[in-house]
């Protein structure tokens, strides 16, 4: 689903990723750790083409960042849904019309988009505040609208990054719950982490980067 | 790219949210839209006014003492084979003088001591409106000099000159000012298009990380170009109309000369489609210059 191959990430002659060679089986949840600066966000805007790499070659969902045009990234971005470290709600928008903007740029029809953003926001217990404004929700519940945004039109990889960075532990593992069950419908997740608490016993595998580099593999 | 109702409902967003501005572009391209109407209508105005006089213009040749009826029969067939003259009438010189007496009135008098008639027989020439410029008629002048029987050629050159570049003059200062005001109205949407995307920079960039693609960023403010752009021309049509229904009508009762104002409305009419077209131009430009 997902395969780095020697990749490289300079900024301005800060290398935020160098040689990084992985990869991601479909269906797979992947945990990326590593302390800040390790070039964990690096990796997850690579694999939504935010960024561009230096060196080597990224696959994504059977996109190749050799051979894809510009025109084509919108629609690898739509096989690929992101949870934001900065959540990048819409402000002026409710949590409804927040979560909808991932199916009308779809072009999805109205009806459908009505029933599946109920569904989804009934699915992280949000359905009751589908009016409210992101301003008005507490850190836990703007990160469950961003969760409902990235999985509402079903992409088949989820990247999360820092999921948890602000919540409090109960809030947190209610956030991991969603993004198990959404695992647990066969969608492959990448998340990045510095909190070993989140895949500690988890059983899934973990990447672990420092300053840009891959040092080491591990079962969580 | 066929816009969907949901490109509609972001330009209405974004109109509301930046009433203002948006606002302030309308009355500008309304402004602009008005005066280049106003120009229209003074253009149209002085042209049907001026349009007319060529008609009344004549060419006179004057003609040998010593030539006969046949020599006049021939040069007026030559001359009514060109295509340029319109008409020929042949004046006897007995009914030039009689012209002349009845032109004088009561100063005719004044010839009474002429022992004979000194006046030469002479044809009048008409032309045909399109050929009524100065240098088309100097030509003709010319290569009717040239005909033997001629001996002179009257006409009003100065009087062709001055119409010449008075209609002139005005098209190309119309031209110039619709050029001017045309690109100005383009430059205020292609602003407001670009102010309006870097107040929403923000959204479209969180738009274009969920997968939009650039027809979909670009369309909703193809749209508010175009919306701006059309209440522009509609506000300069309510505008150019209020001018002349309650301003030059009104005028036109105390003074009649107003009533010789002819307001051509169909031509007007595509004012809002003059808009909406600026409008989408400016916000294309707009969107093609930007970096998203």
């Amino acid at each position: 689903m997902i395969n780095f191959s020697g990749v490289t990430k300079d900024y301005d002659n800060i290398t935020a990723v160098k040689d990084l060679t992985f990869f991601v089986d479909k269906g797979e949840m992947v945990f990326i750790t590593g302390p800040s600066g390790s070039g964990k966000t690096t990796v997850l805007k690579l694999i939504y083409y935010a960024e561009q790499p230096d060196k080597g070659t990224i696959s994504v969902a059977g996109w190749d960042t050799e051979k894809i045009k510009e025109s084509d990234i919108p629609f690898l971005r739509r096989n690929v849904g992101v949870v934001f470290q900065d959540f990048r709600l819409l402000d002026n928008r409710n949590v409804f019309e927040n979560v909808a903007v991932a199916l009308r740029i779809r072009g999805v029809n109205e009806k459908e988009i009505r029933a599946r953003v109920f569904e989804t926001l009934k699915s992280v217990n949000l359905r009751h505040k589908a009016d409210a404004y992101p301003l008005r929700l507490s850190g836990g519940e703007q990160q469950r609208v961003v969760i409902s945004r990235a999985i509402v039109a079903n992409p088949v990889v989820v990247l999360a990054d820092e999921p948890t960075g602000n919540l409090d532990p109960v809030t947190a593992g209610s956030v991991m719950k969603t993004f198990k069950d959404i695992h647990a419908k066969g969608t492959t997740i990448v998340i990045a982490t510095h909190n070993r608490e989140l895949y500690k016993n988890s059983g899934k595998r973990v990447l672990r980067l420092d300053t840009g580099v891959l040092v080491g593999e591990e079962i969580g | 790219m066929i816009p969907t109702p949901y490109a509609f409902t972001l330009a209405l967003q974004s109109m509301i949210r930046e009433k203002w501005i948006n606002i302030l572009s309308v009355l500008s391209i309304g402004s602009g839209l008005l005066i280049i109407s106003l120009a229209l209508f003074s253009v149209y105005n002085i042209d049907a006014a001026t349009r007319s006089l060529p008609e009344k213009f004549s060419m006179v040749l004057y003609l040998d003492k010593d030539i006969n009826k046949e020599n006049v029969d021939s040069l007026v067939s030559a001359l009514k084979k060109q295509g340029a003259v319109h008409s020929v009438r042949y004046i006897p010189k007995e009914e030039a003088m009689r012209e002349l007496k009845a032109v004088l009135k009561n100063s005719s008098y004044v010839l009474d001591g002429l022992e004979e008639n000194p006046l030469p027989d002479a044809l009048e020439v008409k032309l045909t409106r399109d050929v009524v410029g100065p240098e088309a008629v100097k030509r003709l002048a010319d290569e009717a000099l040239k005909i033997k029987g001629v001996k002179e050629v009257e006409y009003a050159e100065k009087f062709l000159s001055a119409l010449h570049y008075l209609k002139v003059g005005l098209k190309t200062i119309g031209i110039i000012l619709i050029a001017t005001l045309s690109t100005g109205i383009v430059f205020v949407c292609y602003s407001t298009v670009k102010i309006l995307f870097y107040r929403r920079k923000e959204e479209i960039e969180t738009f274009k990380l969920l997968g939009a693609t650039r027809g979909f960023i670009r369309t909703p403010f193809l749209i508010e170009g175009a919306v701006i752009g059309t209440t522009g021309g509609i506000l300069s049509l309510v505008g150019i109309f209020v001018f002349y229904y309650l301003v030059l009508l009104r005028l036109s009762v105390a003074m009649p000369i107003f009533k010789m104002i002819l307001f051509p409305s169909t031509l007007f009419l595509p004012l809002p489609f003059l808009g909406m077209f600026l409008g989408m131009t400016g916000a294309a430009i707009a969107l093609g210059r930007l970096r998203y």
